[in-house]
């Protein structure tokens, strides 16, 4: 950048610390991943759909959930990016991937990181499996990746 | 929050947002902070229209809605006046560096010689009994100047014979 | 509001998922301390217009979460401005300042608002802060945190939502035979940049209150107001900004306070809700002026209800100083 145009810019942070109360739903959700390495799901009483992860309202039915179901450690990607650029508030070195999977037993999609990084590699429909964190620290990464199996 | 006993701790996710941001401060403050920086002096801009001087210098007239441009900036003096004034004596987080602003501090909303507009900035007293509407301040000046509002730390109270 | 508790895209948090508005238009409005008074601008518009039948408007808070100082310096200009800001106190603490320096305003009449609200606060079981008891000596002598301003002549971080439902004439006989109707509502700014001007008189609470007034056929706000809820973010801008609204002349908000004409029995009663010295969820605070107005012109506000209420106003601060204001009454108008 020419000396010019870096005089005009003004290089600044917002560095705020914050706490997040994600709620009962999120709580056991993330307990369970962390103690237990399960993960749990909530069924809707009406229509029968899985949320994984939970949701205390039925998207369609308006209904409470409060059934609670494990589901599979597996899933399916019904979607996936191979992550290239890099910025500086990326979770990961890229490259590294997303993809939308949908968990044994789930209804509902959810995205987390894949540790396959060539895109020749990944494909919709491969099959996938959790990773788990040896020492959790209470948040979603606690399952750290999904492994192509 | 403060809890109540016998209350259930809440889960609660911690995290601290740290987001680098580059902001754009327009051809006018660049030749403020070269001005300061390489001369120890201060600019403000005057409307071509109105003839009201604006310290920080602004790029376009609050009431004519004229643009200034750089042969429309004046140099003022350093001194200036105390319209209001507060010292800060509460802890809080400042966003720009993640960590507590040091406190208590002396604030005010002050006027240079000159100028029609007002600033805030630091001043060099946290005894507000010894601080009035009205006091004489003026701007110190680093010795090490790079080019931003650091290099005028303060504004310190000056006595002045009339 | 999205800096405060550092979620971006939090209508649909709010929105979608908790309110929950599935399938249903859902617009964010956020306008900092105004955000509330935005939203019920907002809602009246959709509805008046004849876009919308039914609408629910929702503000909220949780400053457990994050900082409202915090949050706010971000919100300023990274180059003149965040350095020395230390959030809505700094200011507002030189505001108090200049207007005391100005009329000779007492620390003793600026606390008696922090008595007045509070104790009123005691008669509403929404309210934070709630202190039947409070004394003028209890304030004065809270430690000083930005001179003027003592701990207890500021508002509390609170957590807390407010929700109301607009609908227009046809939906409203099938919901309530005993509504509030908007008859007014005003927005007003002032100056372009950040220090223009000292603004300790909020000259914008000044511009916004005519222009409402004279929407509403109102031509003296103490006779033709029955009840008040104001923005006071601290004691002191209660006393400056009711002269802004016209309920006295410039340097009388002390004397207003001290004729009792702004007490629960007075001629015009100022927030008997206990107003935002009692309670501050920010993204819901001037929600809940406009919520309290209407409970007031519905008879519905138990406690803190002042008898035969038929005209109320509303009042929204925040922002770069500016102000929003509603009039709502019993009757439409017409």
């Amino acid at each position: 950048m020419s000396e010019e145009i870096e005089k005009k810019i003004y290089r600044g942070r917002i560095k705020v610390p914050y706490k997040h109360t994600a709620g009962a739903y999120v709580e056991r959700f993330i307990t369970e991943i962390g103690k237990n390495n399960k993960i749990m799901g909530v069924k809707c009483p009406k229509c029968g759909k899985v949320y994984v992860p939970p949701k205390m309202i039925c998207f369609t039915c308006f209904e409470k959930m409060e059934e609670w179901v494990e589901v599979g450690k597996q899933g399916t990607v019904k979607g996936f990016t191979v992550v290239t650029h890099s910025t500086p508030v990326m979770p990961l070195e890229p490259p590294y991937a997303y993809g939308i999977i949908t968990l044994d037993g789930a209804d509902t999609d959810f995205v987390h990181l894949i540790n396959e990084s060539d895109p020749k590699k990944l494909k919709i429909g491969m099959r996938v499996e959790a990773v788990f964190k040896e020492k959790p620290r209470k948040r979603i990464l606690d399952i750290e990746y999904f492994k192509a199996i | 929050m403060s809890r109540k006993k016998g209350q259930e701790k809440i889960f609660e996710i911690k995290w601290k947002t740290d987001l680098p941001y580059r902001y754009s401060i327009g051809k006018l403050a660049v030749k403020f902070f070269e001005e300061l920086k390489k001369n120890k002096k201060i600019y403000g801009s005057k409307c071509p229209k109105c003839g009201k001087v604006n310290f920080p210098p602004r790029a376009v007239c609050a009431d004519c809605f004229v643009e200034m441009t750089l042969s429309d900036m004046v140099e003022l003096p350093p001194k200036g006046t105390l319209e209001g004034f507060t010292v800060v004596n509460y802890p809080f987080v400042d966003p720009q560096t993640g960590g507590m602003r040091p406190f208590p501090y002396g604030y005010a909303l002050l006027k240079l010689d000159g100028a029609d507009t007002y600033t805030m900035h630091f001043v060099n007293e946290t005894d507000y009994t010894k601080l009035k509407v009205g006091q004489r301040v003026e701007a110190v000046f680093k010795e090490e100047r790079e080019g931003n509002m650091g290099d005028i730390p303060y504004f310190k109270v000056i006595k002045e014979e009339e | 509001m999205d800096h405060f508790e550092g979620i971006n895209f939090s209508e649909m948090w709010c929105g979608i998922e908790s309110a929950p508005g599935y399938l249903k238009p859902v617009v964010k409005v956020a306008t900092g301390g105004t955000t509330g008074s935005s939203l019920a601008i907002c809602g009246y518009y959709n509805v008046a217009s004849g876009i919308y039948k039914n609408i629910l408007v929702i503000g909220w808070e949780k400053l457990n979460e994050g900082g409202a100082t915090t949050g706010i310096i971000t919100a300023f200009d990274p180059v003149w401005e965040r350095p020395s800001l230390a959030g809505a106190l700094g200011p507002l603490a030189l505001m108090a300042g200049m207007y005391s320096a100005k009329y000779g305003i007492t620390p003793e009449q600026a606390a008696k608002v922090t008595v007045k609200n509070r104790s009123n606060a005691a008669n509403n079981p929404f309210a934070h802060l709630q202190m039947p008891n409070i004394t003028i000596d209890y304030v004065m002598s809270s430690q000083m945190i930005s001179y003027p301003l003592r701990l207890h002549d500021v508002c509390p971080q609170s957590e807390g939502a407010c929700a109301i439902i607009y609908a227009n004439e046809e939906e409203t006989k099938k919901i309530t035979d005993n509504p509030a109707w908007v008859k007014s509502v005003a927005t007003s700014h002032y100056y372009t940049f950040g220090t223009d001007d000292k603004m300790y008189d909020l000259p914008t609470a000044t511009m916004a209150s005519k222009k409402v007034y004279k929407k509403a056929g109102i031509k003296d706000p103490i006779r033709d107001l029955d009840v008040a809820e104001i923005y006071e973010p601290t004691s002191w801008s209660e006393l400056a900004w009711t002269e802004a609204l016209g309920f006295a002349e410039p340097g009388q908000g002390g004397k207003l306070l001290d004729e009792g004409i702004t007490q629960m029995s007075g001629e015009l009663p100022v927030n008997p809700s206990g107003g935002v010295l009692s309670t501050n969820p920010i993204g819901a605070t001037a929600l809940v002026r406009v919520a309290e107005a209407a409970i007031q012109v519905m008879g519905r506000g138990e406690k803190r209800q002042i008898p035969d209420v038929e005209t109320a106003l509303a009042m929204g601060f925040g922002g770069s100083l500016w102000t929003e204001l509603l009039i709502l009454g019993k009757e439409k108008l017409r």
